[in-house]
């Protein structure tokens, strides 16, 4: 299994579908990918992950954003923004 | 062994000792240096590997739950129901079960950091917990609910159980003797059909 993980958001592309544009290719993810292919910005990105752990867990929207922020910190696209 | 397989063994070792004593000894109580003795490592020798404890912690947390999510995405391409999904998630729990619990009992202590990728792990866990619940409810054979709230039921019996592990099973896995039993409880309370939960109850 591929160890590859999205640069925007850190989830693993293991599989075509996964991938930005369905090629491996990138190192981004489909969720973080624009319809043209291009990366997401920044904010929009957070948004995304803000909303995903809303869904996922019911958390509270001031508490997911932070943490989307603190995980994002982590992550080779936007270790600028920490 | 090459110079970089050498040093991929040695960090190997690093995390194995941090997973041992973590869980054994609890995150508070676990310095480097103990870190250092049990993986046969000089003190400095951790932070060759590891710039600083937290960046040691928040490995073991980050391959704990790439573990976890790695063996449910492999289910989920089988297009497992939401049962076995399940025990897959309590397969993977019981692997690292005193690891695990021990970030359930001190996750007040988790750096932010840290603390925001295991709260990033569980939504992820949610999100393959997801996909076969939507195909039992579009099936009626479990009640329509909010996702988070299902996800929310299902971890919250199951992290009672591990947080209080001394409670349930002192001597050995709480999950080994009580898995099933949570398994098919969960499957009973969401379930439409009786037939359901009594036909999914048996793996």
């Amino acid at each position: 299994m591929s160890d590859k993980k999205c640069i925007s958001c850190g989830m693993p592309i293991r599989l075509e579908n996964e991938a930005a544009g369905n090629t491996t290719d990138k190192p981004y993810c489909q969720h973080c990918s624009n319809a043209d292919g291009t990366m997401k910005s920044y904010d929009s990105v957070l948004e995304g992950m803000t909303q995903f752990m809303i869904r996922s867990q019911g958390i509270d929207k001031a508490v997911a954003k932070s943490m989307a922020a603190e995980m994002m910190a982590t992550l080779p696209a936007w270790t600028m923004h920490k | 062994m090459t110079r970089a397989a050498q040093k991929q063994h040695t960090r190997q070792r690093v995390i194995d000792a941090a997973t041992h004593l973590f869980a054994t000894q609890g995150l508070a109580s676990t310095k480097t240096v103990d870190i250092a003795k049990h993986a046969g490592l000089s003190h400095g020798g951790v932070f060759v590997h590891f710039k600083s404890r937290d960046a040691l912690l928040s490995e073991v947390v980050s391959s704990i739950g790439r573990e976890i999510t790695d063996r449910l995405h492999a289910t989920l391409q089988d297009q497992a129901e939401l049962p076995m999904v399940l025990r897959t998630h309590l397969n993977c729990l019981e692997l690292h079960e005193t690891a695990y619990a021990a970030f359930l009992r001190e996750s007040r202590l988790l750096p932010k950091e840290v603390l925001s990728a295991w709260i990033g792990v569980q939504s992820a866990i949610s999100n393959y917990l997801q996909a076969p619940a939507r195909v039992a409810i579009e099936r009626g054979l479990i009640h329509d609910m909010p996702m988070h709230l299902l996800f929310n039921t299902w971890i919250g019996l199951v992290h009672h159980y591990l947080m209080n592990r001394e409670l349930f099973d002192p001597d050995g896995s709480v999950l080994l003797r009580h898995g099933d039993q949570l398994i098919a409880h969960f499957i009973s309370l969401i379930a439409v059909d009786r037939k359901y939960s009594s036909r999914k109850a048996n793996f």
